[in-house]
């Protein structure tokens, strides 16, 4: 798990080293731990270092690197071997004439390495990526040229890979990939290459999508691109729909509160021209999925969240429908009729949910992604693709793509039972961006993570449909704040974590509407209160759950079904304004990245 | 010369319009269907401006959002005025954030971009200008600044001068060298505000030349908010917003507008709208993003921000809906003129049916006299007749 970048220009119209580290700054939420960059400017100079991509510049400016025209950078995520200077990439053959970056697991490079180190190579670091440098090498000392050496190097490797490799004297770079994502921007001035479309945003928005087992060779004029069996492939331009503006902080300290601040406008943009104000009807443009029996969700983190709300919601909606941790999802839970797979994945490239939805290919199953990322690995296998459009995400903790995970779900599961959607529904779903809206305006969040940033543990409880989001409310809060949080279902705190219960946890239950299941929940918070935890209500104020709460969270009311994303907010705001009076860096948790490509 | 940074005046809540900035500055109320300071931003790209800063204060998170980091194009940053202590006080703010000499416009006010090119021409044609400034010649001069010229050079001040023959309109649009932030630092502050004026009259007594350029063009901005109405009329007049003559331009791609609705330009309707059968709308009607219009109402010079809902069958004229208010089907808001309160003053004679704050909800069949101001988060239960101001979060029944 790591992002790669490279850049290849036309008359020397940009410095490399500007354009590579604004793309390590981009791509910094898939990686922190190192970052470097190898240029190419006749001679190959690698510049490396442990830590963020701040240190990398400083190293550049001491270190009174020249401009060139040509580089490769990365920002790393360690899977093998510690964060260092030595582990960091990029990396070098024993001549130092080429440099290697990649973002992905070679699973065979322990025997790739002793082989090579039987042949002479000497190795400087304990990545599995080193290999791949002295393979090229290797290849080349053989009588191959460049484009060959690389070609060869990478039939050799088993595992996950994006990988990219500048030399010396010469004005190309190589890349290929295998799962793991990889795609070229088409600039006025040059070539780009990254692990995601934000790295490169700055200057182009015109993209290839490079497919698994695809080679291609950039030059400063031409671009061409092969096949695994070496046969030229034609590709088509696609035009990436998100702005750079999307991409800044706009005047925040953190990209998570800029982006919990921009719910309302990514739920318009997921409900524009899907839900129709007059005919009262959803419309996705999906096509053969209208016969559909029973539905499996896959995902994992966050996203799992937003299926284990779409599941229930497609059973309220009469569609069996069951949602499954992705790296536990194997052929045995396809035993039965075969349902549609529903993959949950902001990325789209994250491993664990590709590798279940290969699983149900396999198995014979149909397929959809419900993804943020257009042209993502996600998109392009699956039969079917359901964008979420809540724009680029750079906080590592997912904000608003799950708001909009959730309503995309929604969404899709009215038009699936789309003969009785009621009026209703259509306007609370309309209603829903100003409701979001009205929650940031009013928020109380701050004071009461003030109050409570001190505690010893914190227990998150709904039922239902707050079910879900009471386990990404504890989700949030530990990924950011580094504090211990558990969520529940309300019902489930009497069967054993009640006795964890103490004066300094506080439970922050998740209560809307006065009916049968409210005030259930409602019971629960008395058990919790009357041992003496303070308690947090986030709540429409329609039950009496305030008379047992130290705290009150409002939110607006609205359909039962909608509640649980209003709530969410106020949760988003406890997490972050906790994480924020603790001072945690919370826009890069340690040792976690945004998008995990790796199983 | 490359484009100088602009710097957006935009802390200010703008009091005057309460209660319509309970969520958000002045600088976000509605311009017709969009913000007014998307015009204003507009105007600046459109002058060739690619390095935006705005001062933000009052309610400065909703700016952010929905400016972003950039417009049409040029960057945008942000600095915090934390306390609006005036426009003085607020360029200051974004002292480190400019480098070399910077255009300042208010980010409340819609100027032409005529008015702004010829601020720019007419100071990079003088170097020997500390600053340059707009003067407008229109009355009024009494409710703004005002500007005395002598030989294209200001050489005098005023707040609200009652004499027009001596003082012009001062626009509000400058562009001034760095030698402002030393002249603002030695002006000192008068009933605690640090005015822009004030630093430029410390400019001129200094002998600094402050060039001063007579123009004209569209120059509009609300101060109460019936203004909210002139507003969208003046931006119907000018094209700015279109829906004059051929309605179709004036309504966004992803609004939906049953075709048994009638529309009678100018009407603008802002993207995801909604407009049902039978409805009446115009002229001077603008509807803002995802606002709904029911069947068989009827609006006339009418503004709707985003979000607002107008139930079937409801009929208002000259009436201002705030982002996410609610109008019962039936309900009756007739237009102006009308004598409104504001705060203990009575203004007379006022073009005005209703003012209903964000997220206010109006039930079915209410009856609303002229000039009614609701506040925000009211709630008026169905059937009530409104005859006097409704305080925010009150609740109205029969």
């Amino acid at each position: 798990m790591c992002g790669i970048v490279g850049y290849i220009g036309r008359d020397r119209q940009h410095d490399a080293r500007d354009v590579l580290v604004g793309g390590l700054e981009n791509l910094e939420y898939r990686g922190y731990d190192s970052a470097g960059v190898a240029l190419s400017n006749g001679a190959v100079t690698v510049v490396k270092r442990e830590g963020e991509v701040s240190e990398l510049v400083a190293a550049l400016e001491s270190q009174e690197t020249l401009a060139a025209p040509i580089g490769i950078g990365h920002t790393r995520w360690s899977t093998h071997g510690e964060p260092s200077d030595e582990n960091a990439h990029p990396h070098t053959d024993c001549t130092g004439e080429l440099a290697v970056v990649h973002n992905g697991i070679i699973e065979n490079y322990e025997r790739l390495k002793a082989e090579l180190r039987g042949e002479g190579h000497e190795f400087e670091s304990e990545t599995d990526t080193e290999v791949v440098p002295h393979l090229i090498e290797a290849a080349m000392e053989h009588g191959e040229n460049r484009e060959e050496a690389f070609c060869s190097a990478i039939e050799r490797l088993e595992g996950s890979y994006a990988i990219a490799a500048v030399f010396e004297d010469s004005e190309e770079v190589l890349t290929a990939r295998q799962d793991s994502p990889l795609v070229i921007g088409v600039g006025d001035d040059g070539y780009y290459l990254a692990s995601d479309v934000p790295a490169f945003i700055d200057h182009t928005d015109q993209v290839l999508y490079l497919e698994d087992g695809e080679f291609a060779r950039l030059t400063p004029e031409t671009v061409s691109i092969t096949d695994a069996d070496g046969r030229p492939v034609e590709k088509s331009l696609s035009t990436v729909e998100w702005d750079a503006e999307d991409a800044g902080k706009s005047g925040y300290d953190h990209y998570m509160l800029k982006e919990i601040h921009e719910q309302p406008r990514a739920l318009r943009k997921c409900l524009r021209e899907r839900v129709d104000g007059i005919e009262r009807t959803v419309d996705l443009d999906l096509e053969g999925l209208d016969d559909v029996s029973a539905i499996h969700l896959v995902a994992c983190g966050t996203s799992y969240h937003a299926a284990l709300y779409g599941a229930r919601l497609l059973r309220e909606r009469g569609i069996p429908a069951q949602s499954f941790v992705a790296s536990e999802y194997d052929r045995a839970s396809l035993a039965g009729e075969t349902p549609l797979v529903v993959g949950v994945t902001q990325s789209g490239e994250t491993a664990d949910t590709l590798g279940a939805l290969r699983t149900a290919r396999a198995a014979g199953a149909r397929t959809l992604a419900v993804t943020n990322t257009v042209g993502s690995t996600a998109a392009r296998e699956c039969d079917e693709a359901l964008y979420v459009r809540a724009g680029p995400e750079i906080g590592v903790a997912a904000t608003k793509t799950f708001a909009s995970q959730q309503i995309a779900l929604h969404a899709f599961a009215l038009w699936l039972s789309e003969d009785s959607i009621g009026s209703d529904r259509i306007d609370a779903l309309r209603d829903l961006p100003d409701q979001v809206q009205a929650v940031l305006d009013d928020s109380d969040a701050r004071a009461v993570a003030e109050a409570y940033a001190d505690s010893s543990a914190f227990f998150f409880v709904g039922r239902r449909y707050h079910q879900p989001v009471a386990l990404e409310g504890a989700l949030k809060l530990k990924e950011i704040s580094y504090e211990h949080a558990e969520g529940f279902a309300a019902g489930e705190l009497k069967h054993g974590p009640l006795a964890l219960i103490e004066d300094d946890t506080p439970l922050i239950a998740v209560v809307t509407g006065d009916d049968e299941i409210a005030q259930k929940t409602v019971s629960n918070v008395k058990e919790v209160q009357a041992r003496g935890a303070p308690v947090i209500a986030v709540t429409d104020g329609r039950s009496d759950v305030e008379q047992y709460a130290n705290h009150v969270l409002e939110i607006p009311e609205t359909d039962p079904t909608l509640a649980p994303v209003l709530a969410n907010v106020q949760l988003q705001l406890l997490s972050y304004w906790i994480a924020a009076e603790l001072g945690r860096p919370i826009d890069k948790p340690r040792h976690l990245a945004k998008s995990v490509t790796v199983e | 010369m490359a484009s100088p940074t602009a710097v957006v005046l935009a802390a200010g809540e703008g009091k005057r319009l309460r209660p319509l900035t309970r969520n958000r500055p002045k600088p976000l109320l509605p311009a017709g269907p969009t913000p007014i300071l998307d015009h204003v931003l507009d105007t600046l790209t459109a002058v060739g401006i690619d390095d935006i800063v705005i001062v933000v204060g009052y309610k400065e998170s909703r700016v952010q959002d929905h400016v972003g980091s950039t417009h049409d194009g040029a960057d945008v940053s942000y600095v915090s005025q934390d306390s609006q202590l005036g426009s003085g006080h607020a360029l200051l703010q974004a002292e480190s954030a400019v480098e070399n000499s910077m255009l300042v416009v208010n980010g409340d006010q819609i100027v032409a971009p005529r008015i702004v090119r010829e601020v720019l021409d007419a100071h990079s044609d003088a170097p020997d200008a500390s600053a340059t400034l707009a003067a407008l010649d229109r009355g009024e001069v009494h409710r703004y600044g005002g500007v005395a010229i002598e030989d294209g050079r200001a050489v005098d001040f005023a707040e609200q001068p009652d004499d027009e023959g001596r003082y012009h309109l001062n626009a509000g649009v400058y562009v001034f060298e760095r030698s402002i932030f030393d002249a603002l630092h030695s002006t000192g502050t008068e009933n605690g505000n640090l005015t822009l004026p004030g630093g430029l009259q410390t400019a001129v007594d200094r002998g600094e030349t402050v060039r001063a350029v007579r123009t004209s063009g569209l120059w509009a901005d609300a101060n109460y908010p019936w203004d909210i109405l002139t507003l969208a009329r003046e931006l119907f007049e000018h094209d700015v917003v279109p829906g004059s003559d051929e309605p179709a331009t004036g309504i966004a791609e992803s609004a939906r507008v049953h075709e048994d609705a009638v529309l009678q330009s100018p009407v603008a309707i802002a993207e995801d709208a909604v407009v049902e059968a039978g409805a009446v709308l115009g002229p001077n009607v603008a509807v803002g993003r995802n606002a709904t219009v029911g069947p068989n109402a009827v609006l006339e010079n009418t503004v709707l921000d985003s979000d607002a809902r107008v139930g079937a069958n409801a009929t208002l004229v000259d009436c201002v809906l705030g982002q996410g208010a609610r109008i019962g089907p039936g309900t009756t808001a007739m237009g102006g003129p009308a004598d409104v309160r504001i705060e203990d003053r009575v203004l007379e004679d006022q073009r005005l049916g209703a003012v209903v704050a964000d997220r206010a909800r109006l039930g079915g069949g209410v009856t609303v006299a002229p000039g009614t101001l609701v506040g925000p988060d009211a709630e008026v239960h169905s059937g009530a007749t409104l005859d006097a101001n409704v305080t925010a979060g009150a609740e109205v029944r029969r």
